[in-house]
């Protein structure tokens, strides 16, 4: 009984550790802690608009990627 | 100024009536108007919310053709192909000041068709642009930066910089690994090692082994799988690396706690392996940190130098790119302007900076059917010249040829670090396995034997080594950036504390490189302002010096306007002022108006007269550097010879060596000459220092074990250097050697700490008596032993 405790216990932090540095690890590959500036400026000017832009950034780069697709 | 407006634009403000009203906008000029509609008819005018409080450059830059941009040649050099197919470019954006304007050039971008992706760094101004070639030519997309207000060049980011930043990204995220693994696992010890001397339940001790080794797994796969690597390619090369030891006893230890948690006997050394591949990967990234990213000697010359030059063809001027330039045409260079190609001078004449190619610290005046060298600088000639050679065989190609053979052939000092740690791998590898065989031949069982040979790994295992260089060079590097020495790369600091040759250059580096008033000698009353206005009116060296003093020693300096003023080229100043004559030169000029002097010196002299009547001689050298004749005494006494080369005159070379205590001097040098005494030195196996700051050091300084530029010198050179003195003084030489000194004596300390441990702790292990606490709290002390100890360069430097 008193082993459980130890594994509910060990197991649930170390889960809750992980998925922080799996947040952070994320955040580094993305490229979000090379340029500081920018992604602070990103929240200070948050707006509907740069959803929707980014929205149909994807599609057109799905376009894109349809168009430039020549089977050989 | 009431009825300032500002631009709806750039939001500059200008008078009412100079604005050009449309609608209810206003615009400083059409430049402006063009953006702002651009922006509108894009559905971009949210930039003006963003930036009501910042002033833009207005739009008035006229550029080139963009279509050079698709010409292959260029897409050869800078434009990539990436995995889906798209092409991808780097750029540096000229013009961004806000955030606002990272904005409107991505979206603008965004916005375009075929434009994948634009992602521009506010930090470096370094744009990476994706697009689909087949939609869109790259000229378009230069186009439309330029539109909105920008300017765009390319830079080639080609393998090094972008193989930099990636290898530190993937040595970020594995220390965090690491870190995170390593820190828990440090708590879930805590209890163990509670457990091991209180007594703890076979039961619970499998859940804590299991739980460190559950976190210990990616430690090892993830984060240590440099030392693999490593390990794989030492042994490749049939070398026995700190990699290989790193990563067989951290696997060892591995398989073996494994088993032990299975068995559910025994300690397991789930710890051990987390940090010792923790400690081992944060040496390992300091020293990637610390590591110059090599300069990209192709791209040196593109970066320094304009790529046009003004030809006159048929009558009119024209700008051509240097490669088209060809034997024959006629340039135009202007005063303050780099001469660019061989010549000969058909029409005009003046004075000549040759400082930079030739040492030679008076200007040089040329006049028609003189040749003028690729690289010098015209300091007041406005001159039409013939181009005898094309710009691929000029002078100063010919020198960045050079110069790439130079860095390519610079010799590279085995570091102390790798020598020792081979032997000493070999060494641990060797005991281990002697280890095992004398305890399993001593009748013990297999895993009791296997458990004293791993431990004899573990506690073996080069923390400490492998921080003892990182640790120390960075405090190096630390304390030298404070006293504006920049070392870029910290394997330098090791190189130059082994130094046995000083090579300094003269002008420039032991001089100021300026001519500075030394004496004046007054026959005369006289208005000081006239002088003043004389001397102000004129670039040359001499006027500058002159102007400099006067500014500096008198006080209510006010400037005259002459009535008629006019420059005699390779004489002096002639100036009218109220019916009187100030003139101005050297002693050609004071002969020719009439003037009579008498007064000769060893130095440059300028005459001042009135009317002809001599009323003021100014007395004009180059002076030495404040610490120059301390710098050469002080490293005579550690038996480091100081030689120097200059391109200079013999008079003036002894002049300045006397001065300074010189005894070794080489004068009359050309680039190559300076370059070939370094290879000589280094025939003889002497580790070469050479210090200098033009043109004509960078062969020599690429070529020397370390080159080290003043901050003032040319770009070329601080880009070849490895040392960089920000403050250009030659006190900071002094304390680079210091510092490089103190910081190689510490990290053999520190190799000493850390073998005399292995001494002590290996023998012990190898008689079975070292348990997982001892060897992990060993383990750390020495660690934290090397990094205080590496502390001590500071207050080791500052008491020197």
């Amino acid at each position: 009984m008193d082993n459980w405790v130890i594994v509910m216990m060990l197991s649930g932090s170390l889960f809750l550790g992980a998925i922080a540095l799996i947040a952070f690890m994320w955040g580094v590959k993305n490229g979000q802690f090379d340029d500081q500036e920018k992604y602070l400026n990103a929240t200070k000017f948050d707006n509907i608009e740069d959803l929707q832009a980014a929205i149909e950034k994807e599609k057109k780069l799905e376009e894109l990627k349809k168009e430039s697709y020549r089977p050989e | 100024m009431s009825n300032n407006i500002k631009c709806s634009h750039c939001h500059l403000e200008f008078s009412e009536d100079v604005m050009i009203e449309d609608g209810s906008y206003y615009f400083c000029c059409n430049g402006c108007k063009g953006v702002f509609h651009l922006l509108s008819d894009e559905g971009l005018e949210s930039f003006y919310d963003k930036t009501e409080n910042v002033k833009l450059s207005p739009q008035i830059a006229q550029y080139e053709d963009s279509s050079n941009f698709n010409s292959s040649a260029f897409y050869d050099k800078f434009v990539k192909t990436n995995s889906d197919g798209f092409s991808e470019v780097s750029l540096i954006i000229e013009g961004i000041h806000c955030s606002a304007c990272i904005w409107l050039n991505e979206k603008a971008l965004d916005k375009m068709e075929g434009v994948v992706e634009a992602n521009i760094n506010f930090t470096n101004n370094k744009a990476n642009i994706v697009w689909a070639d087949s939609n869109v030519k790259l000229s378009k997309i230069i186009d439309m930066i330029r539109a909105i207000g920008y300017n765009a060049y390319p830079y080639d980011a080609s393998l090094q910089e972008v193989h930099a930043n990636k290898e530190r990204k993937d040595y970020y995220l594995k220390m965090a690994v690491a870190i995170f693994a390593s820190m828990n696992i440090m708590w879930i010890a805590v209890a163990q090692y509670a457990g091991f001397f209180s007594g703890m339940d076979q039961g619970v001790k499998t859940i804590l082994n299991i739980a460190e080794g559950v976190l210990a797994t990616p430690v090892l796969f993830y984060s240590g799988w440099v030392f693999f690597r490593g390990s794989y390619f030492g042994l490749k090369n049939k070398v026995v690396n700190m990699d290989l030891l790193v990563a067989t006893g951290a696997s060892l230890t591995y398989v073996y706690s494994i088993f032990i948690t299975i068995s559910e006997n025994g300690e397991a050394y789930f710890d051990s392996v987390s940090m010792i591949i923790t400690f081992v990967l944060i040496g390992k990234f300091l020293e990637v940190i610390s590591k110059k990213n090599a300069a990209d000697t192709l791209d040196i010359i593109g970066k320094h130098l304009p790529t046009e030059v003004n030809v006159i063809e048929g009558g009119k001027t024209v700008s051509l790119k240097l490669e088209d330039v060809s034997i024959g045409d006629i340039i135009v260079v202007c005063s303050g302007e780099k001469v660019l190609f061989d010549g000969l001078i058909l029409k005009g004449e003046g004075y000549f900076d040759e400082s930079s190619l030739t040492g030679e610290s008076k200007p040089i005046y040329k006049k028609s059917y003189d040749n003028v060298i690729s690289g010098t600088i015209s300091i007041d000639a406005d001159i039409y010249f013939e181009a005898t050679r094309d710009f691929e065989h000029s002078t100063l190609s010919n020198l960045v040829s050079l110069l790439e053979t130079a860095i390519n052939k610079k010799p590279h000092i085995e570091k102390l670090a790798n020598k020792l740690s081979e032997h000493f791998s070999t060494v641990i590898l060797f005991l281990s396995i002697v280890t095992f065989f004398i305890w399993w031949l001593w009748p013990h069982s297999f895993e009791e034997s296997l458990m004293v040979a791993i431990s004899v790994i573990v506690i073996a295992c080069p923390c400490a080594l492998g921080l003892a260089t990182p640790v120390a060079t960075l405090v190096g590097l630390n304390l030298g950036a404070k006293k504006g020495i920049l070392f870029k790369e910290a394997a330098q600091l090791e190189t130059m504390a082994k130094i046995d040759v000083l090579l300094v250059d003269k002008t420039g580096t032991l001089t100021v490189g300026k001519p500075e008033v030394i004496k004046e000698k007054i026959f005369g009353e006289f208005d000081i302002n006239k002088l003043y206005s004389l001397v102000k009116s004129s670039k040359h060296p001499i006027s500058i010096g002159i102007t400099t003093y006067l500014e500096e020693s008198c006080e209510n300096l006010n400037e005259i306007i002459f009535d008629e003023f006019s420059q005699v080229s390779g004489r002096g100043i002639v100036a009218i002022c109220k019916e009187e004559e100030v003139i101005g030169g050297n002693i050609q000029l004071m002969l020719e108006n009439g003037v009579e002097c008498k007064y000769i010196s060893n130095h440059s002299l300028f005459y001042i007269a009135i009317n002809k009547k001599l009323v003021a001689v100014y007395e004009l050298s180059d002076s030495i550097k404040d610490g120059a004749k301390e710098l050469v005494s002080s490293l005579r006494k550690i038996d480091i010879e100081t030689v120097m080369l200059t391109g200079d005159h013999e008079q003036s070379a002894k002049n300045v060596a006397n001065k300074i205590g010189i005894e070794n001097i080489h004068y009359e040098l050309s680039p190559e000459d300076k370059l070939n005494i370094v290879e000589k030195y280094q025939k003889d196996g002497k580790i070469i220092v050479m210090v200098g700051d033009g043109i004509n050091d960078i062969l020599a300084l690429g070529r020397s074990d370390i080159g080290i530029v003043m901050g003032s010198g040319s770009d070329i050179a601080v880009d070849v250097s490895d040392v960089v003195l920000l403050n250009n003084s030659l006190h900071s030489l002094l304390a680079a050697f210091k510092i490089s000194d103190t910081t190689f004596k510490l990290i053999k300390q520190n190799f000493g700490i850390s073998l005399i441990y292995n001494a002590i702790t290996i023998p012990l292990a190898m008689g079975g008596y070292v348990i997982p606490l001892i060897a992990a709290l060993s383990m750390s002390f020495s660690s934290l032993l090397v990094v205080g100890n590496s502390m001590r360069i500071k207050y080791k430097v500052n008491r020197k």
